[in-house]
């Protein structure tokens, strides 16, 4: 993969997609469907086909990808990514545009609780004091400090925390 | 030298030069001019009663410098040039200039401008002139032989042609058998005739009738006069210098006399060792002695060394009737010195097992093209039946994958253009004979791009051959079934499809050969730079459109698939071209050349490689002297004259004989020593290719800019040193514009970019020295640019207004 | 004594005290040292990546910042940790105006990610480090030939570019992990296939069949139980196993174990100190295979 992008004012979505992307772009795809029959989720459901949802951008429907439901259904499985003969970074592309979608409002409800469980606890998935507690009756060493305060500096310099909170003022 | 007597010879075009420059204030000013014994004047000098003229003043000896001033001056020049050469005189003491273009196109609404600016082009040619030292031309010798490398069907045509011609030519192939790739091909698009047609290339010899082909063992194709063939042999290394190549290569024992073997077969029935034949993709099996099909070139059977017990069993030198069978026979080494080669080494299918999801390393039933047209072959290992190699039977499904490595960014990124037609023709063939077989072609595009190749789709649609658009992600094997299941999203239908198949037909990618690879590490040890192979490894020509089948290399031509994959007429004609190119090279049995190249002073030189090392031709190697010194040396064969040795050489140690820095400079005088006109001198300093032709482009095309500025051509701006820059302002100019070929098209390879970086060199420089660095400028353009460099030249004058004039102080 | 930095991520420590429990008794007897470092976070998996790629890539350097400062490797047990990890690592040492952009995210937290550590996965430290035959040796309780179903998940292999653990269309390194144990690996349909981990809570029905597809595959294979390498790939065939039931009406009943409670079993380890009542779908046909 290519990570090599500068700072630059992305003044189109494709431009935007392709800065979130790291400098990938999608448009070497030439719609040989090699993804599409890769992806166990097309195989499941139509609901989902990565061949088409890049065929949507680069038509330039980014509308209808960033509010549909689509790109919420990639499992992130990397099939793709390994066969694609034109080195698409297709599992890359679906995070980029879930990027897109959730600056833009477009948020399935359990990922405001992962925004929120970093936020507040560091992790995605909290560790409850109880099964903290539990640690030693296992035979466990106890678990050391997590780093939310780091984590929030973090979250404070890529504005992450901004996003989230957007969030929260309109639920 | 003697005495320098100048004869100017003024053209006014038929009349129409003097409606914009005073000629006779042009006659006046060209006659004071120092050494300038004669000073003419007619409609036009580069042919007619001109020419005789100028040729009349050399014969008599009243001039031996020659300068005009001439219309379409590449044209003239050249004619000029003959003429005084037949006059008597050494032709490179002419200097051309061209004041249509140059000055009364391009100034028309202010002609007293453009007389003066005329005047200092005229200047400027004579002072150069008087500087001009003769060029003598050197002859070099070209042997008229030529070697062939690769017997596919690529070079036998390339060898053909140039025996045909009186040439004698040494045809090499590296396998015990002629015919390449394509013999094993079986057919052949668009024509539907077999591959042993195609090995008999067309010969014009007198056994041969008109007709337009006949199989090779009756095309009389190794009688051929000059025309001596090595199979089984390869290429051990290569030496020398165009027009004298020496050529070392290594025959392999065949272990079986070319004289005495009759091809009858009895050997073969004793042999008692038996391998996979690879020529059949493996489908069957031939002994340690063999022939693999019976109508190859030579015909003569093999001994293949790898697996024979030799003296262990020699059974089958019992059993030769003529004694055929030596197994003691030796490698021989040959050396031959030749005058041209031509590659033609072929390529071959991409590795299908690296891409694992189509498991063609483990599954049997997954082949390849090539290995389908064994199967297709009548002579092949399955007597024409199309079976799947598991189980021997006839296979009734058949999936064709195409894109098998190619337009893949992980391996091929190049569409191997010919793989569409294979896969159409082969399942055309194979629907036509057992029209009972289901075949189905999955693609990305179909590509059908020659004459008659649509036909191939059409006909394959008609015939019920399916086609679905998508390129599968893997095949699979039914355990229990054995049957492969090829897994692939139909994106028009957009449905996934499990298909089922007997047997899956993957089109590969097509690769540069192993030979090919090969010859690249021996070809290296000629020249110093990297110009043989293209980043996807094939043979790479010099320029795709006017050279297809030359490389940098002067004399080693290169042709067919090696250079990439195409089609059997395709080939054809590549190999005709490089013949020609080949045979024009050696007929007249010598290069002849000019000395207008590189010199060294080896007073100067000083141990350092830069020369060398920037050279785009590989012209200067460093030699040894006596004192644990080396200098530099310039073959002025593989010389270009483009100067870029000298714009490199940090102690000014080598010089152009006919661009030397003192003739620059009084040529840089010249034209900065007249202004005549309002406005700042500007010098544009144009190398002799794109640069150029804009300046002459914009005077063509009548653009306007004004006549302040003055232009010099130099043959590369590569041969350009910073302290020239500095001179030029110098000599009086307030502007310098430097004008050459894009960065990635300088027509030397280098020159252009060597350039840009000395302008901005000289410009920190400039600004050191308290002079606004825009005054200097580089400029890339191409002919049909003109426009733009009118604009550059106007915008440069503005700028100097804006800048004022510049002030230099005399240094004591 | 090899020492790595233990990076523990969330769903472990949080919900699998069974997997760690065998990981570090399996580790600690085959004599690799695990360092537990302070401020770890989360290391930023998909759900983080689809909110802001920055975001993880930033929160993934850090982590492994704190692995350069303490001098040592980082060795993971998630595969999904695995990927966001190492990944991470091999994007920033590759592209110097990436790290430097990443290292300005960073800046606030007092850490520069240097580039000089290697994140790795467990499996690779068993196969580098201590190796197969060294392995074999070490097993005091061969498992009788318990017929496993290797389950890589999608995160040990793929993007096989970056993680480099094994052949990405071929891998063998569990199959040869889980035979040195005396089990035998057993071949199933599409092994390599994703689990449905990750959509888990937000399409359950796509997960769920995702994970029906692969109980009935090892099942069909005849595999006494199923050896997972991520905590995200147990759940969603032990918990998801009884939701495959209620949802499809189809029962398995086929124990799933991660890798190193096989691995801790092998290693002479009491059944009763890996916690394994935890698993939803219980073990004791496994535990007595084996005994």
């Amino acid at each position: 993969m290519n990570y090599g992008s500068e700072e630059k004012l992305a003044s189109t979505f494709a431009e935007e997609l392709r800065q979130r992307m790291l400098g990938e772009t999608i448009t070497l795809c030439y719609q040989c469907g090699t993804c599409a029959s890769s992806c166990p989720v097309a195989k499941i459901t139509p609901s989902f086909n990565p061949r088409e949802v890049i065929k949507l951008l680069l038509l330039g429907e980014k509308d209808e990808v960033i509010s549909g439901e689509a790109i919420w259904l990639c499992c992130s499985c990397y099939n793709c990514d390994e066969r694609c003969p034109q080195k698409v970074a297709i599992p890359l592309a679906m995070f980029a545009l879930r990027n897109i979608a959730f600056k833009e409002g477009y948020i399935p409800d359990i990922y405001s609780e992962f925004a929120s469980a970093i936020y507040d606890n560091g992790r995605i998935v909290t560790i409850s004091k109880f099964v903290e507690k539990k640690r030693p009756t296992l035979g466990l060493p106890p678990l050391q400090p997590t780093g939310v305060d780091a984590i929030r500096k973090i979250l404070s310099a890529t504005e992450f925390d901004k996003l989230q909170l957007k969030k929260e003022e309109t639920s | 030298m003697g005495e320098v007597k100048v004869g100017v010879f003024l053209a006014d075009c038929g009349n129409q030069l003097p409606e914009i420059l005073d000629f006779k204030a042009l006659n006046d000013f060209t006659k004071k001019v120092s050494d300038v014994v004669l000073v003419d004047r007619s409609n036009e000098f580069w042919r007619g009663e001109g020419l005789q003229t100028i040729m009349t003043a050399v014969r008599d000896g009243t001039i031996n410098r020659v300068v005009v001033a001439e219309s379409l001056p590449k044209l003239s020049e050249v004619n000029i040039v003959q003429a005084v050469e037949e006059a008597g005189l050494n032709p490179y003491l002419v200097e051309v200039i061209d004041l249509k273009d140059h000055c009364a196109w391009p100034h028309r609404e202010t002609p007293k401008e453009a007389t003066e600016k005329a005047k200092a082009m005229l200047l400027g040619a004579i002072e150069r002139a008087k500087l001009l030292d003769p060029i003598e031309k050197l002859e070099f010798p070209v042997l008229k032989s030529a070697l062939v490398i690769g017997g596919g069907i690529a070079g036998m045509q390339a060898a053909v042609d140039l025996a045909d011609l009186g040439f004698e030519v040494h045809l090499v192939e590296k396998e015990p058998f002629l015919g390449g790739l394509a013999a094993r091909a079986s057919r052949f698009f668009p024509t539907d005739d077999c591959a042993t047609c195609i090995q008999s290339p067309a010969s014009d010899v007198k056994t041969i009738t008109h007709t337009s082909r006949k199989c090779v063992y009756r095309s009389g194709f190794s009688e051929i006069p000059n025309l001596s063939i090595l199979a089984n042999s390869k290429i051990v290394s290569l030496e020398g210098v165009p027009g004298n190549y020496k050529v070392t290569i290594e025959k392999k024992p065949r272990y079986v006399d070319e004289q005495k073997c009759v091809a009858c077969d009895l050997c073969t029935t004793v042999c008692p060792i038996e391998v996979p034949d690879e020529y059949n993709a493996k489908l069957n099996s031939r002994k340690a002695i063999y022939m693999n099909v019976p109508n190859l070139h030579p015909p003569v059977y093999v001994i293949d060394e790898s697996v024979c017990k030799f003296h262990d069993c020699a059974k089958c030198v019992e059993v030769c009737p003529t004694n055929a069978i030596d197994l003691d026979q030796k490698s021989e080494r040959i050396t031959l010195n030749v005058g041209s080669i031509i590659v033609a080494t072929g390529f071959q299918e991409f590795d299908s097992s690296i891409i694992k999801e189509y498991h063609y390393d483990d599954y049997p039933d997954v082949i390849t093209n090539l290995e389908l047209a064994r199967m297709i072959d009548g002579f092949g290992p399955t007597d024409g039946m199309i079976i799947r190699p598991s189980t021997r039977k006839p296979a009734k499904k058949i999936v064709f994958i195409q894109c098998v490595g190619s337009r893949d960014r992980r391996y091929n990124p190049y569409c191997s253009s010919i793989c569409c037609m294979i896969s159409l023709k082969h399942a055309t063939l194979i629907k036509s004979a057992y029209p009972d077989t289901d075949i189905t072609i999955c693609y990305i595009d179909i590509r059908t791009t020659g004459r008659e190749h649509e036909d191939y789709y059409e006909k394959a649609r008609e015939m019920g051959i399916k086609f679905v658009k998508g390129r599968p992600t893997e095949i699979s094997r039914d355990s229990e079934t054995g049957r492969l299941i090829v897994d692939v999203e139909d994106a028009l239908l957009r449905r996934f499809l499990e298909l089922d198949a007997d047997l899956v037909v993957l089109a590969p990618a097509m690769v540069p050969s192993e030979g090919t690879k090969e010859l690249a590490q021996i070809v290296r040890s000629l020249s110093r730079f990297e110009a043989f192979l293209d980043e996807d490894g094939f043979l790479k020509e010099y320029n795709a459109k006017l050279r297809p089948t030359e490389t940098k290399l002067r004399g080693i031509y290169i042709c067919g698939g090696a250079t990439f994959p195409k089609d059997a007429p395709t080939t054809s004609l590549h190999a005709h071209s490089a013949a020609l190119k080949a045979a024009k090279f050696m007929t007249t049995g010598k290069i002849v050349k000019d000395q207008r190249t590189a010199v060294v002073n080896e007073e100067y030189c000083g141990d350092c490689v830069f020369c060398p090392v920037t050279c785009p031709y590989g012209a200067i190697s460093l030699v040894p002297t006596t004192e644990e010194h080396f200098v530099a040396q310039v073959s002025d064969l593989m010389c270009e004259g483009c100067g870029i040795c000298v714009g490199t050489c940090p102690l000014n140690a080598i010089e152009l004989r006919h661009s030397r820095p003192t003739q620059m400079l009084a040529q840089m005088k010249a034209l900065t020593s007249v202004n005549g006109t309002s406005k700042p001198l500007v010098l544009a300093i144009c190398c002799s290719e794109c640069g150029g032709t804009v300046v002459d482009s914009s005077g063509m095309a009548m653009m306007r800019y004004p006549a302040n500025v003055r232009i010099m051509k130099v043959p590369c701006t590569g041969i350009l040193q910073v302290h020239q820059f500095l001179e030029a302002f110098e000599v009086g100019a307030q502007g310098v514009m430097v004008v050459g070929c894009k960065s990635d098209g300088c027509h030397y390879e280098v020159g252009s970019q060597k350039a840009e970086k000395k302008v901005e060199l000289a410009r920190t420089l400039l600004k050191e020295y308290g002079i606004a660095p825009e005054r200097l400028e580089m400029l890339n353009m191409v002919f049909i640019e003109g426009n733009k460099f009118a604009e550059a030249a106007q915008t440069m004058t503005e700028r100097l207004e804006k800048l004022g004039p510049l002030q230099l102080t005399e240094v004591s | 004594m090899t020492s790595y930095a233990l990076f523990l991520g969330c769903t472990i420590p949080a919900r699998q005290p069974n997997y760690e429990l065998s990981a570090r008794k399996a580790l600690s007897k085959l004599g690799i040292e695990l360092v537990d470092l302070a401020n770890m976070t989360c290391c930023a998996p998909p759900p983080v990546q689809s909110i802001d790629l920055e975001t993880s890539f930033a929160v993934a350097a850090y982590n492994i910042c704190l692995a350069e400062e303490a001098n040592l490797d980082l060795v993971t047990l998630c595969s999904g940790c695995f990927e966001s990890l190492c990944a991470a690592n091999v994007a920033l040492k590759h592209s110097p105006a990436f790290k430097a952009k990443i290292n300005r995210s960073l800046s606030k937290t007092g850490k520069e990610f240097l580039g000089n550590k290697e994140v790795k996965h467990y499996l690779q430290v068993l196969r580098d480090d201590i190796g197969l035959k060294r392995l074999k040796q070490s097993v005091s309780e061969p498992l009788n030939n318990l017929k496993v179903a290797a389950f890589y998940g999608c995160h040990a292999l793929r993007p096989s570019g970056h993680l480099r653990l094994d052949d990405p269309e071929r891998p063998s390194i569990l199959e040869n992990s889980i035979e040195a144990l005396g089990a035998e690996s057993v071949e199933y349909k599409n092994k390599l296939k994703c689990c449905g981990g990750l959509l888990r809570g937000l399409s359950d029905e796509i997960a769920l069949d995702l994970a029906r597809e692969k109980l009935a595959n090892t099942t069909k294979a005849g595999a006494d139980c199923i050896a997972t390498l991520c905590p995200f790939c147990f759940v969603a065939l032990d918990i998801g196993q009884m939701q495959v039931r209620s949802k499809f009406q189809e029962t398995y009943d086929i124990p799933v174990l991660h890798y190193t409670e096989l691995l801790a079993l092998a290693l002479g380890v009491d059944p009763k100190e890996l916690a394994l009542e935890t698993h939803k779908i219980k073990v004791d046909k496994v535990i007595n295979k084996i005994s």
